[in-house]
């Protein structure tokens, strides 16, 4: 069974998003920050008549290192009735998936394993697939 | 087939609710020619529709309904309530009739018979008795006919709603490119009128969700008229307001929370029959459910006139529930021991009723209104009844409100919080600071203050020299105030949910979009207030007050500034005025005792028109009180009102001014009001005047003595008039002097005062008027 994935980068890494969990994908112009909203919420954008709220995927992995400047373009995902952006680095292509996803190793590191559905092997190489509940949820996940 | 089946089921269910509320009326008045009718009509419908489907007991229940029914329309029966009752019996096994045709059951066997049996006329009811059903309907307009209406599911009126939201953001865009780029004419003019016809189809789609509140009100005349017939009471239920238009869906979430108030009134709050007419009430309660539209809530209250809510009984019930200590009960307000009632777990008859139960009590009708949005509160009078307040958003979604800037940042403010907004270099506000809090002097009251910057956590504080304070009211009644750096605009949001990452800051109630398509988010005020501390808990609100008062500098006086007739400038303290009053100059009438003027039907001294001459045909006074006594002003001309701006200068030589003050760069001089009414205060007419009771056979007395008694300050009664006199006035005869506190003989003749010494001569003006003064203290002399 081959499905389609959403290539990206974040923090430099391969990442893929299952093709059904995506509705769109807009070109952020404009994000209205949020004061007093946790470190990975980027803020507010439009899109159409509603409000989707701006994740940066870097900092809700918590991945330390310097950022680099993140694409315009953005993945925009529903979870829970509520939509979001996604920051990710580069949306890349979207790609096969080949075969089914494998369990996350456990050498993915603390960063990556809570967002990781599994391994993926794409007709791009192989990638983390991500989870997208537990990434607009935050660093703070791991808890619930 | 089925189609046709279905509509069936919808069409009658429809007039079934339309129904319900006509039927208790034509109870309440049976003469009700047009509810009647109404009725009458939806039995025939649903016999002829019934016949069409084949169900023969529908037909025949409707059928026997329908004959009884016109009976009573052609005056052979009367419409007595053994008969409502039937018709009520009949309609409702159609109810169950109608579900389980839905449902594709079987009619629910039995007790056809019994029912139709019911509709017959009984013993009790003379067959012979007719009612003149036709003369007492008189000419009453004509119900409006039934508008053309279709049924949709609102998820459908969601997307439309949504799909013209997105048309309005679009179009916005469109127009700012248009603005942008030098709009051709070419387009401007198609672009215009599509715009116009976009906000037209927008101001539709808003409506297509509103809903009448009749539609809710429609059951309540039944519900109360079962219950209370269950409970053994009386009641009567008087609807207002139905006409007032709401959200669909907040009618569906009022609904429980309403009937569950209906029947705590029905339950605990109408006295049974016996016990009402013990306390000299009419034997038939009345409860009033009235909606009104205030802004962007609307307010639905339910009063009854039952027992109302026993305090002293709450706070028992209370302490035995264990809600609250009796320490704690002992220290409460009035105000708060009535809030005991929403207290979880609370219930306040002694003994648990089938029909309120024990299991939902109004802590869970405040969680339901809370839930989206509404706020309950209660004030009750222990013997004369209780309202029930319920204020409720307009939509569960649209909110009108105001944006404002704080740094880089927009945010909005719900607007049925403002009461006020004022600007910092307005000087009407005056800024301290205490440890780290902010607290704004403003008309006299000290109001905790926070900075929004603050609050959000920004590096640049807002600058309160040049801020713009936002004064809050909460539902508790709690003042408080937000500096923000610039108040930009009144806009409708559109709320959306925040999600839960955002909510968990705790500080903002939603997501909305400007018309310009910017994201922004709405303060959550409750919660702001919550979490500053600021919401109104008993203990912590009197602490503050005490500790306000204490660090309070007087509070800032008012005063109307104005000029006077002989062309002063002069002001007058805020506290002792009480109305401002256009008299016509007719009104005024010169005598030797001063200048008086009839006011609401009462003569005032008027004062302050020396030095000028009436060339208006009216003129403006300003009428002063002091508690008892009134007076009138005249001012030429009112300039502003101030704020009285420190003290007020002591002026010696002038025994009219209190002093001078500097108002706007000018010396001001402002009224002595005490040495006012010190001087003219006795000459002024009491409110209420003292009454006078005259011999009313004698000529002399209505032609003499009545102006007299009247120019000297009294109201005089008739003969007829039952009321007790203050004083009664007699001439030469010992005749029955009724009740009266005083009693003043007057004799016609000079001499004979050695037989009744204290009678008084009738042409004895100020022995009259001073006897007069003694009997009743009160009154000017």
């Amino acid at each position: 069974m081959s499905s389609l994935l959403l290539l990206t980068r974040i923090g430099g890494r391969p990442a893929a998003f299952r093709a059904e969990d995506i509705s769109s994908i807009i070109e952020l112009t404009g994000i209205t920050p949020v004061p007093r909203a946790p470190d990975f919420v980027a803020g507010l954008a439009a899109l159409r008549s509603r409000a989707l709220t701006v994740i940066d995927s870097r900092k809700a992995l918590a991945l330390s290192g310097t950022p680099r400047e993140a694409d315009v373009r953005a993945p925009v995902v529903e979870v829970g009735g509520h939509a979001y952006a996604l920051l990710v680095d580069r949306v890349d292509d979207v790609v096969a998936a080949v075969g089914e996803p494998t369990p996350p190793p456990a050498t993915l590191g603390p960063a990556w394993t809570p967002v990781a559905r599994g391994m993926i092997e794409t007709t791009a190489g192989p990638a983390v697939l991500v989870d997208v509940a537990a990434l607009v949820a935050g660093p703070q996940r791991a808890a619930a | 087939m089925d189609d046709l089946l279905a509509d069936f089921v919808a069409e009658t269910r429809e007039m079934l609710q339309a129904i319900e509320g006509e039927i208790v009326a034509w109870e309440a008045d049976p003469a009700d020619r047009e509810r009647l009718d109404a009725i009458f009509r939806f039995v025939h419908t649903v016999k002829g529709n019934c016949g069409f489907f084949d169900f023969p007991r529908l037909e025949k229940l409707s059928h026997a309904a329908e004959s009884a029914l016109s009976d009573v329309r052609a005056g052979r029966r009367r419409a007595s309530s053994a008969l409502v009752t039937a018709v009520l019996a009949v309609i409702d096994r159609i109810t169950d009739m109608i579900d389980a045709i839905d449902a594709g059951e079987d009619l629910p066997a039995g007790g056809d018979d019994m029912l139709i049996a019911a509709l017959e006329p009984g013993r009790d009811e003379p067959d012979s008795e007719t009612i003149q059903a036709g003369e007492k309907a008189g000419p009453r307009a004509a119900r409006a006919g039934s508008t053309r209406s279709i049924r949709l599911p609102v998820e459908l009126l969601d997307r439309v709603m949504s799909g013209v939201s997105d048309m309005v953001l679009a179009r916005n865009e469109l127009a700012r490119r248009l603005r942008d780029h030098g709009a051709d004419p070419v387009l401007q003019g198609p672009f215009e009128r599509l715009s116009t016809i976009l906000d037209e189809v927008r101001e539709g789609a808003t409506r297509m969700r509103m809903q009448r509140l009749e539609h809710l009100f429609g059951a309540l005349p039944r519900m109360v008229r079962d219950l209370s017939a269950e409970l053994g009471k009386q009641v009567m239920i008087d609807l207002e307001g139905g006409d007032v238009e709401l959200d669909r869906e907040m009618i569906e979430s009022v609904r429980d929370p309403l009937t569950h108030i209906l029947r705590n009134a029905i339950d605990h709050g109408i006295e049974p029959p016996a016990e009402r007419l013990a306390v000299g009430k009419r034997e038939i309660g009345i409860i009033t459910v009235s909606a009104r539209r205030t802004g962007n809530r609307i307010i639905v209250a339910v009063s009854d006139d039952g027992r109302g809510i026993a305090l002293g009984k709450l706070g028992d019930k209370a302490v035995a529930a264990g809600v609250a200590s009796a320490a704690e009960v002992a220290a409460m307000t009035d105000e708060q021991k009535l809030d005991l009632i929403f207290a979880p777990g609370f219930s306040t008859a002694a003994e648990v009723s089938q029909v309120s139960g024990r299991g939902v009590g109004m802590d869970v009708v405040r969680a339901n209104v809370e839930r989206f949005g509404g706020s309950v509160s209660v004030s009750s009078k222990e013997g004369r009844g209780t309202i029930v307040f319920l204020h409720l958003p307009l939509t569960l979604s649209i909110v009108e409100g105001l944006t404002v800037k704080v740094g880089a940042h927009t945010l909005g403010l719900p607007r049925s919080y403002i009461v006020e907004i004022a600007r910092s270099v307005s000087r009407s506000v005056e800024v301290d600071r205490l440890g780290d809090g902010i607290f704004l002097t403003f008309r006299g009251e000290r109001v905790p203050c926070l900075d929004l910057a603050e609050v959000l956590g920004l590096e640049q504080e807002v600058d309160l020299e040049r801020a713009t304070f936002v004064f809050l009211r909460l539902v508790s009644g709690d003042l408080f105030a937000l500096a923000v750096d610039r108040v930009l605009d009144n806009e409708d949001f559109v709320l959306k949910p925040l999600p839960p990452a955002l909510e968990a800051i705790g500080l903002y109630g939603g997501t909305a979009l400007l018309d310009d398509g910017q994201p922004i988010l709405k303060i959550d005020v409750p919660g702001l207030a919550e979490a500053y501390g600021l919401a109104s808990h008993a203990r912590i609100r009197t602490a503050v007050q005490e500790h306000g008062t204490e660090q309070a500098a007087a509070p800032a006086e008012h005063a109307v500034v104005f000029t006077s007739f002989a062309g002063r400038r002069l002001a007058i303290r805020m506290a002792a005025i009480r109305h401002i009053h256009t008299l016509p100059v007719s009104a005024i009438e010169l005598t030797d005792g001063g200048v008086l003027a009839t006011v609401d039907g009462t003569i005032l001294p008027l004062l302050g028109t020396e030095g000028g001459t009436l060339v208006n045909d009216t003129i403006t006074a300003l009428r002063l009180g002091d508690g008892e006594f009134e007076l009138l002003y005249a001012v030429a001309g009112i300039i502003d009102s101030v704020e009285l701006p420190g003290p007020v200068v002591p002026l010696e030589g002038d025994e009219t001014l209190e002093g001078t003050a500097l108002i706007d760069g000018a010396i001001v001089g402002v009224i002595d009001a005490h040495g006012l009414f010190a001087r003219h205060g006795r000459a002024a007419l009491r409110a209420q005047r003292p009454t006078c009771r005259l011999p009313g056979s004698d000529p002399w007395v209505a032609s003499f003595l009545e102006p007299l008694i009247r120019s000297a300050g009294y109201d005089v009664l008739g003969d007829g008039d039952g009321r007790a006199a203050d004083i009664t006035v007699t001439l030469d005869a010992a005749e029955d002097t009724g009740p009266a506190a005083a009693v003043v003989r007057l004799r016609s003749r000079p001499e004979g005062g050695e037989r009744d010494p204290d009678s008084i001569y009738r042409y004895d003006r100020d022995g009259l008027l001073s006897a007069l003064a003694r009997a009743c203290p009160g009154a000017r002399r």
